[in-house]
């Protein structure tokens, strides 16, 4: 598709016009974006990096209490073999929402690979289909059939597994970047979403979260990646006479997994 | 542009008042909402003054939107996606339809969007054979219903769930149920189906950011995730004074944005999208295009009095405080927004002359901007449109309205600078209500050109004797 820079040329002219500025120049940014971090913003990213174990329990504790009015459920397990045995849980537990049979969606992720859950989901004879990342160098109607088969085992599973960027504990909120391999429908399309993230991973608030994204240089590269979420409990919907229902269109369920090692 | 019926405003006003159901679901919807946000505001750790903090910051950003959507641009088409400027509602409606084909789409699914009943995106894709299906709950029942939406944030909210159910029984042919959980799984089934068979899905934005080069749209039901995620093609649609400069500044802006939509601290999905699928990734749109709207808003930008509109993030928190919203319903409005926003918005975008019994049927009370979660001057504008109005106004082609109003009013105040022939006129009209139907001592109907006032009051008669009177009896 053409860019119609004509149509833009007009735009522009028109928005300088309107503004009291010479409608053909195009103005600079001046003092409108931060070339670096603000005191303040260092002083968060300080505290961030400082906070002590006992600092992200008591962080821990407020994002279970945010949990309960928008209905997440969150549980705190001493280690991976527990978030594993917490995981296969769920999947005995639940009942499938759409069809007869129980599969289960998990993405290629370091912290969910370590889960170990293809064996403990065998003991129950679920399946568990891990999503794993193109390979654009396969050609187009390879990556094509690669990902129509991930689109319709995602759609199959009633559960879905992830980790998470972070989680903010003001607001119970998970943030996921988008990656290869991590696809975002795991955590939509499935009636039931589990993240499984450390303890280490959570912040107090938005603000804690773009002050690591915008200056911190191990998060500032992938930056909010094309493709950013946050998450805050299960779907809901108040359209019909203001009454809350839970999963109006994605999970019906969001349960969080808190790894404390 | 989509149907604008602001004309039927009084009509329709009257309609709404004398509709039981409505009017309780309004009162109830403003309880909570007005109430609860209110609340919300009090509970920030800044307090409501964080309001005063992010009118500045939309100030800051409108008045430097060159910059920022020429930043924003940029770091979108870097990253994949295309990017349109639309200078009016057909362009905008052009230019996706022109996607539609190109992409053959066969059916969209919609998240909410208001700018997008602005274009009248819907009926132009359905002349043109593509289905369309909203994907919002509220949404969809009032597509079902052939309806429009009266409330920006809760469309449905003038449905009772016996007309749903009933509905639903025609519609989808579902078992007759009024449990709101049994209605939304019927709709979620119905959806689902539609999600995954979508070619194509539209949003609109709820807030952009230029530094980070990223749109964001905010819902609960997660309708909108669903609709960006898994059709082929995303067209996102945005009034061109959606965006903020940087992340600290967007953060200030969401955060009072769910606090006055729905009182929430957080809506449970915000999705942030700066381009299209990437190589590697399994899922995500093929293509990514948003479309910047005009369509009015220039105008709105060339004139300082009406500048301010254009911090209004669209949360509806002034619909949820609006003694004549609470009364009247959405559908008065006769446009896409409704309530303060609209009566200030709408006749700015379609027509002042048109649409100026919106303004004029407001109260001026000022709950709104107390209401607003950019903390706007809702009734300054409103004022000013009324003095276009009164006195026309060539920039926005306002002919003066009444002109029978403009000498009545230049008689009183010819006739109130001579203290005798007022209180002549004061005696003559004592005597002569005499003559009109009264209930008790009340003045039942005035005769006209009067007649207005007694439509929906009763009216206190005039003294006997006039306080002057009584006055000088004392000396």
């Amino acid at each position: 598709m053409s860019l119609d820079t004509t149509d833009q040329i007009r735009f522009f002219r028109r928005i300088r016009t309107a503004l009291g500025h010479a409608a053909e120049v195009p103005r600079a940014a001046g003092q409108l974006f931060a070339e670096g971090p603000s005191a303040e913003d260092l002083q968060m990213l300080d505290r961030i990096d400082k906070r002590s174990t006992t600092d992200r329990q008591a962080l821990l504790e407020r994002l279970i209490e945010a949990g309960k009015p928008i209905n997440l459920k969150v549980v705190s397990v001493p280690d991976l073999a527990a978030a594993s045995s917490a995981v296969a849980g769920l999947v005995a537990e639940k009942q499938p929402e759409w069809g007869e049979a129980k599969s289960v969606a998990a993405w290629r992720h370091p912290l969910i690979d370590r889960l170990g859950l293809e064996e403990a989901l065998a003991r129950l004879q679920v399946p568990l289909r891990v999503t794993q990342p193109i390979n654009p160098s396969a050609g187009r109607e390879c990556d094509q059939a690669e990902r129509d088969r991930q689109r319709a085992g995602i759609i199959a599973s009633f559960i879905g597994v992830t980790a998470a960027d972070f989680c903010m504990a003001d607001t119970a909120t998970l943030v996921m970047r988008n990656r290869p391999g991590q696809p975002r429908s795991v955590a939509l399309v499935p009636s039931i979403h589990v993240a499984v993230i450390t303890l280490d991973q959570i912040l107090v608030d938005m603000k804690e979260l773009f002050a690591l994204l915008r200056w911190d240089e191990r998060f500032r590269q992938e930056g909010l990646s094309n493709y950013m979420s946050f998450i805050s409990g299960p779907s809901k919907t108040a359209d019909i006479e203001a009454t809350m229902v839970h999963g109006a269109h994605g999970p019906r369920e969001v349960h969080l997994i808190v790894v404390a090692e | 542009m989509s149907d604008i019926s602001t004309e039927k405003y009084v009509e329709e006003a009257k309609r709404g008042i004398a509709d039981p159901v409505l009017r309780k679901a309004l009162s109830s919807l403003q309880d909570r909402f007005g109430r609860g946000t209110a609340e919300a505001y009090r509970k920030l750790p800044e307090g409501p003054d964080l309001r005063l903090k992010a009118h500045e910051i939309r100030e800051r950003a409108i008045e430097n939107l060159d910059v920022l959507l020429e930043t924003l641009t940029a770091k979108i088409r870097q990253n994949g996606g295309h990017v349109f400027f639309a200078a009016t509602a057909k362009d905008a409606v052009d230019y996706c339809l022109e996607v539609a084909r190109r992409n053959r789409v066969r059916l969209v699914v919609k998240g909410k969007s208001m700018v997008t009943e602005e274009i009248g995106l819907n009926p132009a894709l359905e002349a043109a054979g593509v289905e369309v299906v909203e994907t919002d709950l509220g949404e969809y029942i009032i597509q079902l219903a052939g309806e429009k939406p009266s409330h920006i944030i809760a469309p449905a909210i003038h449905k009772t769930r016996n007309e749903i159910a009933d509905l639903f029984v025609k519609k989808l042919g579902i078992r007759r149920t009024t449990d709101p959980p049994e209605l939304t799984q019927a709709a979620r089934k119905a959806l689902r189906e539609k999600f995954l068979a979508a070619d194509m899905g539209t949003s609109g934005v709820n807030m952009a950011c230029a530094e980070s080069g990223h749109i964001t749209t905010v819902s609960n039901e997660g309708n909108i995730r669903m609709a960006t995620t898994l059709p082929r093609v995303h067209v996102a649609f945005m009034g061109m004074e959606r965006i903020v400069a940087s992340l600290d500044e967007y953060e200030i802006i969401l955060r009072l944005l769910c606090r006055g939509a729905a009182a929430q601290t957080m809506g449970t999905y915000a999705s942030y999208i700066g381009g299209p699928r990437r190589p590697g990734d399994s899922d995500g749109p093929d293509e990514f295009h948003l479309v910047v709207i005009d369509n009015g808003r220039s105008r709105i930008l060339a004139d300082p009095q009406f500048r301010e509109m254009l911090c209004c993030v669209r949360c509806a928190a002034c619909l949820n405080v609006c003694p004549v919203y609470g009364k009247i319903g959405g559908h008065s409005y006769g446009f896409a927004y409704s309530g303060p926003v609209g009566a200030v918005v709408t006749p700015l975008l379609t027509g002042i002359n048109r649409a100026k019994d919106l303004f004029c049927g407001e109260t001026l009370c000022g709950a709104c901007m107390d209401a607003c979660s950019m903390n706007i001057d809702l009734p300054r504008m409103l004022l000013a449109l009324r003095e276009k109005l009164a006195y026309g106004d060539a920039n926005w082609q306002v002919e003066p309205a009444g002109r029978a109003e403009g000498l009545a009013y230049r008689g009183w105040s010819w006739l109130i600078r001579s203290r005798r022939l007022y209180e002549l006129v004061l005696k003559l009209a004592a005597a002569g209500q005499k003559l009109l139907p009264r209930t008790g001592a009340m003045i039942r109907r005035l005769p006209p050109p009067m007649q207005g006032w007694t439509q929906s009051r009763d009216l206190h008669p005039l003294a006997e004797t006039t306080f002057m009177e009584r006055w000088r009896k004392r000396k």
